[in-house]
This record gives structure tokens, sequence and C-alpha cells, in this order.
């Protein structure tokens, strides 16, 4: 699996600044979720309840919790996409009621790849609708495809792909938006184990050099604390917050600590919560 | 489609199963075990199709039944089309409307020949009416089809990436309907077809279907069977086009 070079993702034209690394004082509140609650249909299913929590810029925030508790509802209102029924979400200090992709990037839940184009234009497709000149959509949808893995599957389309693969080329798609704030619905659950921790690697990596906020949902809670600063914790349906854990793992991660009494001392912390509940 | 070794195999297999038919028509009447006034062989059958095709007046014939396809099709296209989206897309009016369309969609065309004649008389319009009547049903059904094929978990997709709604007009509903409209253009296309010629065999002074109905009654019988030969190959050739087509904007499906 090949590395970007250098110069594509070093360049730091973060006009945001470096996400209050090394910087005094705590870094700024770049999203904050306040008070949502969610009702769909006509009072039939509620599926958030009084959430309420805030990540700071540059952040790499795990969302946890059991199926149908609500966290792919939440990523949509986050992204834009739907307006909560209560309460409201504040997105680097402005309000936000409609998709804003600079700001905020989503890879959804699905893969959703538009079934008539190759995998290339499927990546490459949010930067054509944002009015990015051709040849430089190519090269950064190169680069991301290449990372992925996929540089020899650019011209397929997605009938051609097998269904991790989709999932990777929609995950370039994610990237390639390079948006301030990335949110990402269980990206990895369609892959390998051994594909889904290189990705992971990857993503980390790409996080590392950019300082992206991230909003990442999961199941799986290894994941969780391989990858995140923070671990929020839902509740069932109708999704509440029940923790939001500190991983305080030194960074970068590496593969051993996976075997380490503190990383097993905090994914347990976390299965207890969900179980209890 | 690649011509693979299979595929040659299947194509022989065919071809074997023409000759299959083509032989006894050849053979049967020639032997005196069918009435060759009534079953001529199939060679002489094929001869009177060069000699039909050499007629300056079947030629004529052809022509106009071929103008009053195209006109029906040029006018049912549009209008199906635009009746398709109209009720597709606006709620209310397709609630009140499309069961109508299903309904009458079921319903033989042809029962309504005769009052068509007393409408629109005998000529060149109403060939072209029945046309349009005959294929509208399919093509509004097609697009309403056509529209309900688009996925809102890409309509969402596009929006959360912040396209417009020309964008997403543009590069999520037409590419995703495409391959239904093209498909109702197809059975369109046939359907007019069916319905000019069709209405030109009951009354019409002019056109391919009048021909064969005039050879049918006065028993000529190579001309009539030439002239089956002939409708039956220039309709399978528009359609296998607009099939060739049909595959070329759908190869993302399936
Ligand atoms: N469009 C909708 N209309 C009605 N109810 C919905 C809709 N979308 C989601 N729900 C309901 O809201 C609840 C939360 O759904 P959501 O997809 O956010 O869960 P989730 O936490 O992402 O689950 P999973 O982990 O299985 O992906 C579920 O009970 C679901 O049935
Ligand atoms: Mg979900």
């Amino acid at each position: 699996m090949a590395r970007l070079t250098a110069g594509k993702l070093d360049a730091a034209d973060d006009e945001r600044g470096a996400a209050g690394v090394g910087q005094a004082g705590p870094a700024p509140v770049d999203v904050a979720v306040e008070h949502i609650s969610h009702i769909y249909g006509a009072g039939a299913v509620k599926a958030l309840d009084d959430v309420n929590f805030t990540v700071e810029r540059g952040r790499f925030v795990g969302l946890v919790g059991p199926s149908g508790c609500g966290k792919s509802s939440l990523l949509l209102m986050l992204a834009g996409l739907m307006q909560p029924s209560e309460g409201r979400i504040v997105v680097e200090g402005t309000e936000l009621s409609r998709p804003d992709p600079e700001r905020v990037g989503v890879v959804f839940q699905e893969a959703s790849l538009l079934p008539w184009k190759t995998a290339r234009e499927n990546v490459e497709f949010p930067l054509k609708v944002r009015g990015i000149g051709k040849a430089e959509r190519r090269t950064r949808a190169d680069a991301f495809l290449d990372l992925v893995g996929l540089s020899e599957f650019k011209d397929r389309l997605p009938n051609q792909l097998s269904g991790g693969m989709r999932h990777r080329v929609s995950i370039a798609r994610g990237f390639c938006q390079d948006p301030h704030i990335l949110l990402m619905d269980e990206p990895f659950a369609a892959l390998d184990e051994q594909t889904r921790m290189t990705m992971g690697n990857e993503l980390l990596n790409i996080w590392e050099k950019r300082r992206k906020t991230v909003i990442f949902v999961t199941h799986s809670l290894t994941e969780a604390v391989y990858l995140c600063d923070e671990v929020v914790v839902m509740s069932h349906r109708p999704g509440r917050i029940l923790e939001r854990i500190e991983i305080d793992l030194p960074r970068p991660r590496t593969y051993e600590m996976m075997a380490t009494e503190k990383f097993g001392r905090l994914r347990d912390h976390i299965w207890r919560l969900i179980r209890k509940d | 489609m690649t011509a693979s070794p299979h595929s040659w195999r299947i194509r022989a297999v065919q071809f074997g199963a023409v000759a299959i038919v083509a032989a006894p028509w050849e053979f049967a009447p020639r032997a005196g075990l069918a009435d060759p006034t009534l079953l001529p062989p199939f060679s002489e059958v094929l001869k009177q199709l060069i000699v039909l095709l050499s007629e300056g007046s079947v030629v004529k014939d052809l022509a106009i039944t071929a103008s009053e396809v195209a006109l029906a099709f040029a006018i049912v296209a549009p209008l199906g089309v635009g009746c398709g989206l109209l009720l597709a897309e606006n709620d209310y009016i397709g609630r009140v409307f499309k069961p109508f369309f299903y309904f009458l969609a079921s319903v033989p065309k042809s029962v309504f020949l005769p009052a068509f004649i007393l409408l629109f008389g005998i000529g060149f319009g109403q060939k072209v009416a029945f046309g349009v009547f005959q294929a509208i049903f399919v093509l509004v059904i097609s697009t309403v089809a056509a529209v309900a094929s688009v996925e809102p978990e890409l309509v969402k997709l596009a929006r959360a990436y912040g396209a417009s709604r020309a964008r997403i007009y543009a590069e999520i509903y037409w590419p995703s309907m495409l391959p239904f409209i093209v498909e109702g253009m197809r059975l369109g296309v046939i359907f007019s077809i069916t319905g000019v010629v069709f209405a030109e065999m009951a009354v019409a002074r002019a056109g391919m279907g009048a021909r064969i109905a005039t050879w049918g009654q006065t028993f000529q019988m190579p001309d009539l069977y030439a002239g089956v030969l002939l409708v039956s190959l220039l309709s399978i050739t528009v359609n296998e086009a607009l099939r060739a087509y049909e595959r070329k904007v759908g190869k993302w499906r399936g």
C-alpha cells in the first residue's frame, strides 16, 4: 500500500492554525452539540434524548453505542443534512443549518458510490461539486486512491468492485474532501481485519499530519480505544450520553499497545457501560 | 458484447433453429405436402421481397408508414416522458392520476380503434393518433419507474457535498433515469409501430399495413409473406439498435 509523498499532505495550508498543538491554553471548541433531541415521524420513534457534548479542535473523538441508538442520526445532523427536533449544532462558532462541505465532510455508513461513475470519478465528485479544476481533482483523487490501495482499480465501475473495495473508495472520497471536520460512520466495518488495521493507521497518519477534527462512529471497542483521544459512549435508544472517556494512551499509537493492561482496562470499562445499559 | 467461443456456439444453434423452420417451408410445398398457393416456398418469398423493394409503390407505402411512426413517436416521446415526470414529481397529481394510467394500460388498445376511426377519419392523422395512443402508457409508466429508481441515499450524498438543485438533477437524477427512459423510448417506438400498422390494416388507402391486408384478402401469398418479413425485419432492427444503446447507458446496472 503506497504512502503519500510528503508534499501532498504536509502542505500546512490550514488557515485555522495547527489545532492548538504546542500552543498555550485549551484548543477552541470546533463542534458543540447542544441539547439535541430527535423524534422521527409524528412522535413515533425517539432516536436521541438531550445529547450534549463538545469537541475541541484537532481531537479524534469516537462515538460508540448499541445499534439503533442514534449515532448515524447524530452524524446526519452534524453534516447539516437533518435538523434536530430540539437543540442545535454549532460548528466553529456558527450554527449549522445546511451542509457546508468545506468545513464538514462525511463518510457515510453505506459506501454510497454513484454507480455510473468510476472509482476515480467518485472520489473526484465532491471536489467537482466544489468547482475544483480537473487537473487538481485528478491529482488529489489519485493520491488517495493510492493510499487506500486501489490505484489499479481507478477506472472500474462500482459494480466491478468488491464490497470492501467500494468502502475504500468511499473512504478515499472522504479524505479527499479535506474538510476541517471529518465525520466517519463505521467506515471500516466492511473491511477485513488486516485492511481495517492498515486503514486505521493511515487515518491516524493523515490526522497527525493535518490535525483534523474527527468524529468516528464504530462498533469495535478495540478500534475506538486504538484510534481515539476520547470515546463518547451512548445508551440504548433513545440515545443519551452515558459517559465520555478520555483515552490517555500515548501517541503515536502502536499495535503493541493493544496488549497493554491500560488498553484492556479502557476497553473493559466501555464494554461494561454498554452492557449494563 | 464480446464474441466468445461460447456465444458463437449459441449463434450456430440459433442459425440451426432458423434452418429447421426454413427447410420444411422450402421443401414441403415443392414436395406437394403443402398447398403452394397458400404456402409458397421460402425462396419464392425471398425473391418476392427483392421484387417488392425494387417496386416504387411499395417503397412509397413503407415511407408513409415510417413517417406516421416517426411523427407518432415525436409526439409521444416528450408527451409521455413529460406526463411521467409530472405524475412522479408532483405528489398530488401523482396520487390522483396515476391509477388511471395503470388501469388504462391494461386495456387492449385495439378495442378503441373504431372510435379513433370515427373521431379522426381514416387518413394519416388517425394513424398517428392511434400510434400515440398505443405508446403513451408504456412511456408514462417507465418514466414513473425511472424517477422511482433514483436512490434517495445518493441525493443525500450530493446534498452533503453542497450540490445545487441543478447539479443534483444533472449528476444524480439524469444518469439514474437514463437507462429506464431509453427502455421506455424503445418500447414506445415498438408500440407506435404496432398502433400504426394495426390501424392501417383495418382501414387505410396507403401504408404497409394496408398493403399487407390487401395481399391477404386477395391471396397474393408470396407478397403477403414478404411483407410480413419486411415489417418484422425493420422492427427488429429498430428494437435492437435501441437495445444496444440501452445496454451502453445502463452498463453500471446490475
Ligand atoms: N428515517 C427514519 N425514519 C424513522 N426512524 C428512523 C429513521 N432513521 C433512523 N430511524 C430510527 O432511529 C433510531 C436511530 O437510528 P440510527 O440509524 O441513527 O442508529 P445507529 O446508532 O446509527 O445504528 P447502527 O449502529 O445500527 O448504525 C433507530 O431506532 C431507527 O429505527
Ligand atoms: Mg448507523
